[in-house]
């Protein structure tokens, strides 16, 4: 193929990707606002007292390791720390200037409305379910480790050290204890309600509450609320989330931020066959025609120079014929001269004896 | 396809606009290396002429105590800079008054260069020659202001007052050494008794008629406190106020100010106790306010946090309708805006805020002042309406001195029989030993805090008042319920934002504990209330 043709090629499956992304993206106006009913769980850590009591119920309801240091041992609190395959929650303390108690702040996964792991996810091993939890399922897994990758907040974590099956591990949100109508572990154990767990429209509700009666304990942000398209864990702070570790991501989810160019795969991939075999097609066809014409061409000019050779032949031998009977023609009338001639001089030479004194003005064609 | 000749021309703009943010930066870091930066309360801006109309160049940015400095090494004082007339300084630059824009320049330019070039010839470190224009007239200095305003508290106040080296002549009070008024008959300032007020009452932003309709000026508020006050520290020889800038204009200077703790009163002619009442008493519903002014005024280190600007009564420019004057400030709203210190209920907000009150204020919402506050305040007893409008000053008077006569001066308090000695918590024995709360200690202990109070005293109106701090959201009792009467499983939406009976404990207690500055027992301590289970 050409490089031209290739390239016009090209740009026309741009332009119909293009097409097809446009067409996504207009099927994009309908956002997904969260399951109507979901759970959440608000921390106000002007309440949160650092006690790591929910890092322990979380191991216990979780069956995860016991770790190095005694939950009652506030010590591991002077380091910043973060979750990992075995510890599904930590509590980080948050020394901001001009305020003269440290603030702690817990962490673990936010279970997004729109979650990126999910969203990353080419198995489907995360769900994000109706209760407002978002759960992994390792059979489907293939430790691609994409979510990871995605989560905003980098809650995923690996087990590392398992060389068969490792697995993506991370908070539940405790999906199973839901169901059966439990508290979530962490929730149940906090001691001072640090941690409110209800419908997350009526979490907003408190939290929205909390700020209008205590404007100057509170910053007037409810992080979660819209970051990263909205989370079913929401925080209040007395500072700005930002000093208490909390990344800036942005109001948008990261499913909306990719479904424009991943819609559009399907339809690149169904209309690049199309395409190309169309293209094949077309510049087959065109091939085809060519040569025809092509043929066509050299029959014709076949023909034009057998015509012309014919008739240059034609002349050529009118001509040899006209030669031939002009030169049979002089060829006979010589020979008639000559005979008549050879007679001539034969007949006056019998003539000649017998009447010497006869005129030689005789003609011989009066004789003949 | 962008075609050739608008590419060359995005190309020449982009290299320009490299070119110039390159040359920008260079210019910049150049500039930060000659100059030393630094943040001076001294800095003066020197923009007279731009004062006048336009200007050449930009203002000048001038330190004035690195001038009084070098003048004090060379035994120059300040009529090196500044003239004398009529026996006073001129605050203004080698000169009494203003001229035209270009003789102001020349008298400038030729003081400072001249001075700038002698001192360079002795070999001294000096300022800008002739032809360094933009090391004066820079635009952007720099050098930062650290300039930090100062008032006039009462303890300074009382310092002056009782300052031996100020003195008036012919009079036992030295009043008048500051204070006056302009009189129109004889065109001067004189002082006259009861009206002292603040400089700003009169002296404003911009030099202003002494008059209405007169033609002669009263300096700006700028000029005539350096007028009164730095002429005067420098005339005064031995014990006498800061002669700098930064001897008045830093924190760090205001700090050391020595502070006299218990000022003698005012004698102004100020009430004891006032009414507030509204302008038009048939249109105010509620009894009228009394204003206890006395306790006011030792509650507070100065006037201005009240009277602003001006020595006068709230009513005269904050109106129920509120005018010009007063900013068209309500009444109400000057009496009751929550957020605003200079407001009653904004100013007792903020006292809350001490520790021995924060353990149960700091937990109670503040987007509102208390709907059970108004009537302590506005008390049935206190004149209204017509009654009201038929009094004269003298019979308000008595009856403001009546109504805070009557106000208690001790916070009233159920007997020590009444109070619960312990309150046994066992509500959680799955991990615990039921919990011992030393209730009445607690109680007592929360009381003593707030003993010496006036403001307590005045609020907490009924015995069970201070109960409410904890026994909340239930009417005032001698016996409240139980917190288990309200507070019992967690998280549930009917009960909206209320915390479960461990919680409601733990933030009553940790919340009260945090907010009252009690280092013990810490929040994580768990088994200093509760007992590990022995069994």
């Amino acid at each position: 193929m050409h490089r031209r043709k290739f390239l016009s090629l090209l740009g026309g499956a741009g332009l119909a990707s293009a097409m097809g992304a446009t067409k996504v993206r207009a099927a994009g106006n309908h956002t997904f606002n969260g399951y109507p009913d979901a759970m959440g769980v608000l921390h106000d850590s002007t309440r949160c007292i650092g006690c790591r009591k929910c890092e322990q119920a979380c191991a216990e309801v979780n069956n995860l390791p016991k770790p190095s240091a005694a939950y009652d041992d506030l010590s591991v609190l002077d380091t910043k720390r973060r979750t990992d395959a075995k510890t599904y929650t930590v509590v980080n303390k948050y020394n901001t200037a001009g305020l003269e108690n440290p603030i702690f702040r817990k962490q673990q996964c936010n279970h997004c409305q729109e979650p990126a792991c999910a969203s990353a996810c080419f198995v489907k091993a995360f769900t994000k379910n109706p209760d407002g939890s978002v759960t992994y399922n390792g059979d489907l897994c293939v430790g691609c480790r994409y979510c990871m990758v995605a989560c905003p907040f980098g809650v995923p974590t690996f087990e590392y050290d398992d060389p068969l099956d490792p697995l993506v591990q991370k908070c539940t949100m405790c999906h199973p204890r839901i169901q059966e109508g439990k508290l979530p572990g962490c929730v149940e154990k906090c001691p001072k309600e640090a941690l409110t767990f209800g419908k997350r429209e009526d979490l907003l509700a408190i939290a929205r509450d909390r700020i209008r009666k205590y404007p100057d304990r509170y910053e007037n942000h409810i992080y979660g609320e819209k970051e990263a398209g909205g989370t079913n864990w929401l925080y209040l702070s007395p500072v700005p989330h930002t000093e208490l570790g909390m990344p800036v991501v942005g109001k948008t989810s990261a499913p909306e931020l990719t479904s424009g160019a991943l819609g559009a795969v399907p339809m690149v991939v169904g209309i690049w066959p199309v395409l190309l075999a169309g293209a094949y097609g077309i510049s087959k066809r065109k091939e085809k025609i060519a040569a025809e014409e092509k043929a066509e061409a050299v029959r014709e000019a076949i023909e034009k120079t057998q015509a012309s050779a014919d008739g240059a032949m034609k002349t050529a031998l009118d001509k040899a014929a006209k030669d031939k009977a002009a030169a049979v023609d002089r060829e006979v009338k010589k020979a008639v001269a000559e005979a008549q001639k050879e007679f001539d001089e034969k007949l006056a030479a019998m003539q000649a004896p017998a009447e010497d004194d006869s005129d030689a003005g005789e003609s011989p064609e009066e004789e003949a | 396809m962008m075609k050739g000749r608008s590419l060359l021309r995005w190309a020449g703009l982009l290299v320009a606009v490299a070119l110039v943010s390159v040359w920008g930066h260079e210019a910049q870091s150049s500039k930060a290396e000659v100059s030393s930066a630094g943040s001076y309360a001294d800095i003066v801006t020197i923009d007279v002429i731009g004062k006048m109309g336009s200007t050449e160049l930009p203002a000048v940015t001038y330190r004035h105590d690195l001038h009084t400095e070098a003048m004090k090494k060379l035994n120059k004082d300040c009529s090196a800079c500044h003239k004398t007339q009529d026996g006073k300084m001129s605050l203004k630059f080698m000169r009494t008054e203003d001229g035209s824009a270009e003789e102001l320049k020349s008298l400038y330019h030729t003081n400072c260069f001249a001075c700038h070039a002698e001192q360079a010839a002795a070999g001294n470190n000096t300022g800008p020659q002739d032809g360094e224009c933009r090391a004066c007239h820079n635009p952007n200095p720099a050098d930062t202001s650290a300039w930090k305003e100062v008032g006039m508290d009462k303890s300074l106040h009382y310092r002056h007052t009782a300052a031996k080296t100020i003195k008036v002549s012919g009079q036992d009070v030295n009043c008048g050494a500051c204070h006056h008024v302009y009189e129109p008959a004889t065109k001067k300032a004189e002082w006259k008794k009861q009206t002292e007020d603040s400089c700003r009452a009169c002296h404003k932003t911009e030099s202003t008629p002494v008059a209405e309709g007169a033609d002669k000026m009263k300096p700006a508020l700028n000029d005539a406190a350096h007028a009164a006050c730095v002429t005067c520290h420098v005339k005064t020889t031995g014990d006498t106020g800061p002669v700098t800038c930064a001897g008045c204009h830093t924190a760090e200077a205001q700090k050391q100010y020595k502070v006299v703790k218990d000022v003698p009163r005012l004698d102004r002619g100020q009430p004891d106790a006032a009414l507030v009442a509204a302008d038009d008493v048939k249109k105010a519903k509620l009894p009228a306010v009394a204003f206890n002014h006395k306790l006011h005024e030792t509650a507070l280190d100065n006037c201005r946090t009240c009277h602003h600007e001006k020595i006068a009564s709230c009513t005269e420019c904050h109106t129920l309708a509120g005018k010009k004057e007063g900013n068209f400030v309500q009444l109400e709203q000057a009496m009751h805006a929550v957020k605003d210190k200079a407001s009653c209920v904004g100013c007792h907000n903020t006292a809350k805020a001490d520790p021995s009150c924060a353990g149960c204020h700091g937990l109670m919402p503040k987007a509102a002042a208390s709907e059970q506050s108004c009537a302590t305040c506005h008390v049935k007893e206190a004149p209204k309406g017509e009654e009201l409008a038929n009094m004269d000053k003298d019979q308000k008077k008595a009856a403001a001195a009546a109504l805070v006569s009557m106000r208690p001066t001790a916070m009233p308090v159920y007997n020590e029989e009444d109070i619960p000695e312990t309150v046994e918590i066992g509500a959680l024995v799955d991990k615990f030993e039921a919990s011992k709360m030393p209730h009445r200690k607690i109680v007592k202990t929360m009381i003593a805090a707030v003993a010496g109070s006036k403001m307590a005293a005045g609020f907490h109106t009924d015995p069970g008042t201070f109960c409410q701090g904890c026994h909340h959201n239930s009417p005032v009792s001698k016996t409240p319920p139980k917190c288990q009467s309200c507070h019992g499983k967690p998280f549930e939406a009917a009960k909206g934002d209320r915390p479960g009976l461990k919680a409601a404990y733990h933030q009553q207690c940790m919340g009260c504990h945090a907010a009252m500055k009690l280092e013990k027992p810490k929040a994580t301590a768990c088994k200093e209330c509760h007992a590990e289970r022995t069994n």
